[in-house]
């Protein structure tokens, strides 16, 4: 007891506090974001701030929702964005853990070859190629459409990376015996393999929804109708208007980052496994 | 009865092949053609709508790109946003990483990295928007400032002056990135067996020199590797300067690179000349990679 009381020194005090500092500087401006969601926007711009809003004035979830032009586009924003990213999320997931198998489990010609291509293709920043993309999505006819809003994200190479990582350790009897029985060769994929692959499907398929659910580059690049627009553009549509309130501003806000919360605090584990993870297909 | 046997594993190489033949097939449409073809793009003088066939124009948009003062101010803005960024993330990160792991209760580091985690959560458009309220005349950033340096009333101009705009990118992307950066480095710092520390203190080192003697070195690889990634990173950034423009600040000193791409190639729609940008940060972006993939195999630490 005496050796831990005097282990507390004033550098460990020192620690505590800066790391307190730290903690307030990150949490306060998501603070600040949900209590101004409830206020009025002459409360949010008031000196000082008072950090209890005095009444709950939800109105401006109401208006977050309508818009300022009172069209209720946003709910349909909402939507497009869960179409696209639970589409991508789904497909990535899908198509990496195939391609990733084939790969790690299969011993054919130019299995390294075409495992360097797709690892390669890690090294092309989506922003250097969005400009031909867009070229063609629009030659393709896919301008303004979930198919051109998805396209582009279908698979990561990060992904079959990931994959193919995980799958090397899989042990081959499994498959072996698997065959023996005379199980076909997709269905050893789909009942024994994928079914196994749990703790990367979670993590990818989280990277992957999130990847679109920020995603403003593409959107901003291939839609043109405001209801194929998706949250990211939506947002940055009420920037722009921002002076006329605040409060619902900051409502849209909330109101987009809710599933991220939900997810975060749900599967945290994965959340963090995946962002040590570099994915460079991130828009 | 040998015969029959290569055929089944020439059989099931079939479908390993097959089994990878949608992914090749997505690469190569969406990530080999159109760099390939921003390259041969980059060589013409092509605008989106126009009826005359794209003059072949040689290295001219190349050229042209780099005798415009308008690229030397993107590639200005975007290196200074690069540094400006990655440095303090770098550096605090490595700080709250090293200090969270002396944390003897589990439990407090574990809340501690979940809180600095948080802003990484939320998209980065929402950042943007919840730090253009903040950086409101009337908002929190000035009163938080003036609070500190107990000065008050003095607007700093975040989103007015040229200097203080770019500061406030940095702001914003520091605030959402720094708890993705201290995980890294948790990860790299317990990699780090503790057996090393016990010798070094049995052999009478204070805290203070194993970490410059031990951690640092050890880490090194670990510090490259984060400072590259988040090098590359940043050299990418869009959305953060994208909503402050929308939301009114001036767009020359936060005109990065990659909305000098969007707003030449998109709003203006000089297809060569963004291509020829788009082609430049790529090069940038892969002499950085290339870095990070050399330095990744030659610098293997085994403990």
């Amino acid at each position: 007891m005496k050796q831990i009381f005097k282990r507390i020194s004033w550098v460990q005090i020192l620690i505590w506090l800066f790391l307190l500092i730290v903690l307030l500087f990150t949490i306060t401006p998501l603070v600040f974001m949900i209590t101004s969601s409830f206020m009025t926007s002459k409360q949010i711009i008031r000196m000082p701030f008072s950090w209890i809003p005095e009444t709950f004035h939800y109105q401006n979830y109401i208006k977050a929702l309508q818009g300022n032009d009172g069209a209720w586009i946003f709910p349909r924003n909402i939507l497009n964005s869960l179409i696209v990213s639970l589409t991508v999320a789904t497909t990535t997931v899908l198509i990496a853990s195939i391609t990733g198998y084939g790969i790690a489990k299969f011993n054919f010609k130019g299995r390294n070859v075409i495992f360097m291509l797709i690892m390669a293709t890690m090294m092309i920043p989506f922003e250097a190629i969005m400009i031909p993309l867009y070229m063609v999505a629009t030659g393709l006819k896919l301008q303004d459409s979930y198919a051109g809003l998805i396209v582009p994200f279908l698979v990561s190479a990060f992904g079959v990376f990931q994959m193919r990582q995980y799958l090397t350790t899989f042990p081959s009897e499994y498959l072996d015996a698997a065959r023996v029985d005379g199980m076909g060769e997709l269905s050893i994929f789909w009942r024994i393999v994928f079914p196994n692959c749990t703790p990367v499907i979670a993590t990818l398929g989280i990277l992957s929804f999130r990847g679109q659910w920020d995603n403003l580059l593409w959107p901003l690049l291939v839609t043109q109708s405001e209801k194929m627009k998706t949250i990211p553009l939506y947002i940055s549509k009420f920037a722009e208007e921002k002076m006329t309130d605040e409060g619902a501003m900051m409502a849209v806000a909330v109101i987009a980052s809710l599933p991220m919360f939900i997810l975060f605090g749900a599967l945290s584990k994965y959340f963090i496994g995946g962002s040590t993870l570099y994915d460079s297909r991130k828009g | 009865m040998k015969r029959k046997y290569i055929g089944i594993e020439r059989k099931q190489a079939r479908w390993g092949f097959a089994f990878t033949v949608p992914a090749i097939t997505f690469f190569t449409v969406f990530s080999f053609y159109p760099i390939f073809n921003a390259m041969f793009t980059s060589l013409f003088d092509k605008r989106v709508l126009s009826l005359a066939p794209p003059k072949f124009m040689g290295l001219g948009n190349y050229a042209y790109i780099f005798s415009s003062p308008d690229f030397w101010n993107s590639i200005r803005a975007t290196f200074v946003f690069t540094l400006g960024t990655f440095i303090p993330i770098v550096i605090m990160s490595l700080m709250l990483a090293t200090f969270l792991t002396t944390l003897r209760s589990k439990k407090a580091r574990g809340f501690f990295q979940i809180a600095y985690y948080t802003p990484a959560v939320i998209s980065s458009v929402v950042a943007a928007a919840i730090w253009l309220l903040i950086f409101d005349p009337r908002g929190l950033g000035n009163q938080w400032v003036n609070m500190i340096l107990n000065s008050p009333g003095v607007d700093r101009k975040w989103l007015a002056d040229k200097t203080m705009v770019q500061v406030s990118t940095m702001i914003v992307y520091f605030w959402k990135y720094i708890g993705y950066f201290v995980i890294l480095f948790i990860t790299g710092l317990f990699a780090i067996p503790p057996t090393i520390y016990e010798a070094a203190t049995i052999d009478g080192s204070s805290q203070w020199q194993s970490f410059w003697r031990i951690t640092m070195p050890l880490l090194k690889p670990t510090i490259v590797l984060v400072s590259i990634m988040a090098m590359l990173q940043c050299l990418k950034t869009f959305s953060t300067q994208y909503l402050f423009i929308q939301g009114g600040a001036p767009r020359a000193p936060i005109n990065v690179i990659t909305l000098n791409i969007y707003t030449t190639g998109i709003r203006n729609q000089r297809i060569g000349r963004a291509s020829a940008m788009s082609i430049v940060l790529f090069l940038i972006m892969l002499v950085l990679t290339w870095l990070q993939f050399r330095l990744s195999k030659s610098e293997d630490v085994e403990y």
